[in-house]
């Protein structure tokens, strides 16, 4: 089948739906840009880090810094096809909290081992946090490529205590969630990195790499 | 059974998502200086509430509490949020709280005060939607019971309430109820075994109840809150045997309840409730049927970290002849769960008594009820059923199995406040 032919002005300008698109890919670039993330290897797990990721801002600062406790729920994905598919996932849970009188942060790793750390400085504290994630290389081939991708966002502010009560559930507070505008909800951070191999990687002092 | 599935699945989320984080506040080890309300409109909250805000002062940082108390003002002001913060006191290690009303006072909202699914039941559940005007409400509501008497009943209530009348020690409220029955099987049939011999009413088509009723706050505070309310109930029903005919049960109700919150040291607390109603039909108010309807209950837990223990002790005794929908009822999915009522006595009984021992770990909940129901002039006979079950914010699922010899068969129960 033959094709009209394009007047060759017709690629200089930017159409109507070109601006629509461009002006919705704008905010979603920014809120899906992926932050690089470095990747070190202790011969079991696959440790991350990422300084140039700062989630201690905006709202959750505020509320850690009202001395209220925030959750952020993380999640390390490994994929062996870009992010086609997902080889293995580990989601995690930290409260953060603000001490008010000395100014630091405290940070605790929820589930098993639970462990907790004080004193922090923001920076220290986001980096604890990054440092405690990690994800098993287990059955990944040395050679084979793969992907990582590191999530992170704050939970929700309780809301169930206003819609569910002592006088049941709360319709009209329950429509008010519903109706929220996404703009409204918490902020994430997404860091990646890929495609990496397992023998290209630094690997980590104290850990003996295991026969694969 | 897909949506049935889905429901679980919605429910299990909403179970789970409460969590203790709050307990992981670094604050927690500072001392509360001073409680402040600040935002929309602080000024209207109950002396009680005050009272309760004022005895933080002096104690270690509860983040839970803060959350608790939250909601009590929430509710008490109808607003549409009320949210805490905590900043820095004048005295080192000490920090002031100070709790923030946003949104103007609710005109309208709509709620489901009650909701539960019985695997051998059915469903059970109350709509209703109030608006509020000053210090009054007018609430609507929606309701089909099939837990909590001998019948199921569906149809409408209405409800004027007046939370200051004169003071507010004294508050007033109207209630109007409108139903349709529906019977089980094994109701009418004993009914029709027992004929002239019985001592209640027959079955009856539809309900209808108008109940005036002021309540004093008698005591608020420290030494905890006690209320006496005192009224009386207009209530009309429709027979169907032997003829279409509208009997009256109209009759005195006379409520006391008393509640006390003890908070030792540490994170120990000590809860006290009990209550005493009298519902007292006689000719004077014109009714068809007299009768004094006694029930009293003592509910008492003790709380410790993340655990807590529980007692329920009901006890109800009818002298007279009372109608249907006056009499207990165990195994229902409050007393006796696990255990199919119309197994135990499908016209419900004048005389009760039951506990229940509840032990909770966090959202996880065993329990172990006893209870027995019988008739004057009967000899009871106690009977027994254990369960376990997840509760989160008043959500609640629970598996309770009866203790019998022969075939068991568990009770499924889900839903809130019930």
């Amino acid at each position: 089948m033959a094709r009209a032919k394009r007047d060759p002005e017709a690629t200089e300008t930017i159409t109507r739906r070109g601006w629509l698109l461009a002006g919705l890919a704008l905010p979603l670039s920014r809120a899906w840009s992926a932050e690089r993330l470095d990747v070190t290897w202790d011969g079991d797990d696959l440790h991350v880090a990422a300084p140039q990721l700062h989630f201690l801002v905006g709202k959750p600062l505020n509320r850690l810094q009202d001395g209220l406790a925030v959750v952020f729920l993380t999640q390390l994905t490994l994929t062996t096809d870009n992010f086609t598919t997902s080889l293995r996932r580990t989601p995690d849970r930290f409260v953060f909290s603000y001490d008010l009188w000395e100014e630091k942060f405290s940070v605790t790793k929820l589930g098993e081992g639970q462990r907790t750390v004080s004193h922090l400085s923001a920076a220290a504290a986001e980096a604890w946090c990054l440092d405690n994630v990690a994800i098993s290389s287990t059955g990944l081939p040395q050679d084979r490529p793969f992907w990582l991708r590191f999530e992170l966002r704050a939970a929700e502010p309780k809301d169930e205590a206003a819609v569910i009560g002592d006088a049941g559930l709360n319709l009209t507070r329950l429509i008010e969630i519903f109706s929220r505008r996404p703009r409204d909800q918490q902020p994430q951070w997404i860091a990646e990195a890929g495609p990496l191999r397992l023998g290209d990687l630094r690997r980590l002092a104290g850990r003996a790499a295991r026969t694969l | 059974m897909r949506f049935l599935w889905l429901a679980s699945i919605f429910w299990s989320s909403l179970l789970l998502a409460g969590s203790p984080e709050q307990e992981m506040n670094v604050n927690t080890r500072y001392t509360v200086e001073s409680v402040e309300l600040a935002g929309d409109s602080p000024a209207g909250i109950s002396s009680g509430l005050r009272g309760e805000l004022t005895r933080l002062v002096g104690n270690k940082l509860d983040p839970a509490a803060l959350d608790d108390l939250a909601t009590r003002i929430r509710r008490e002001l109808h607003v549409r949020a009320v949210t805490h913060r905590l900043l820095r006191g004048q005295k080192p290690e000490h920090v002031r709280v100070v709790f923030v009303v946003r949104g103007t006072p609710a005109k309208f909202e709509a709620s489901v005060p009650k909701l539960v699914y019985r695997s051998d039941a059915g469903l059970s559940g109350l709509v209703e939607g109030t608006a509020t005007v000053g210090r009054q409400a007018f609430t609507f509501g929606v309701v089909s019971d099939g837990d909590d008497l001998a019948e199921r009943y569906s149809g409408i209530m209405a409800r004027y309430e007046d939370k200051r009348l004169a003071t507010d020690r004294v508050r007033f409220r109207l209630d109007f109820e409108s139903y349709h029955e529906q019977w089980n099987q094994a109701t009418t049939n004993a009914l029709t075994e027992q004929g002239a011999a019985s001592d209640t009413s027959g079955i009856y088509r539809t309900r209808q109840n108008v109940e005036p009723l002021v309540t004093f706050v008698l005591m608020s505070g420290a030494p905890g809150l006690m209320n006496l309310s005192v009224g009386s109930s207009f209530e009309r029903f429709q027979s169907q045997f032997p003829a279409a005919r509208t009997e009256s049960a109209n009759a005195m109700v006379t409520t006391l309840r008393y509640h006390r919150r003890v908070e030792s040291s540490g994170a120990n607390q000590q809860e006290w409730d009990a209550g005493y109603s009298l519902r007292a039909a006689t000719s004077l108010l014109g009714s068809d049927f007299a009768y004094a309807c006694h029930r009293g209950d003592v509910q008492y837990v003790y709380s410790w970290g993340r655990s807590q223990v529980q007692d329920d002790l009901t006890a109800g005794a009818i002298t007279g002849r009372a109608p249907l929908f006056e009499r207990f009822i165990l195994g229902n999915s409050t007393l006796l769960r696990g255990w199919n009522r119309f197994d135990l006595d499908p016209l419900g009984g004048n005389r009760m008594v039951h506990n229940t021992v509840e032990y909770r770990y966090r959202l996880f909940d065993v329990f172990y009820d006893s209870g027995a129901i019988w008739d004057q002039g009967q000899s009871p006979v106690l009977r027994h059923s254990v369960g376990v079950g997840l509760r989160q914010n008043g959500l609640y699922a629970a598996l309770a199995f009866p203790i019998k010899e022969g075939h068991i068969e568990p009770v499924f129960m889900v839903g809130m406040n019930y």
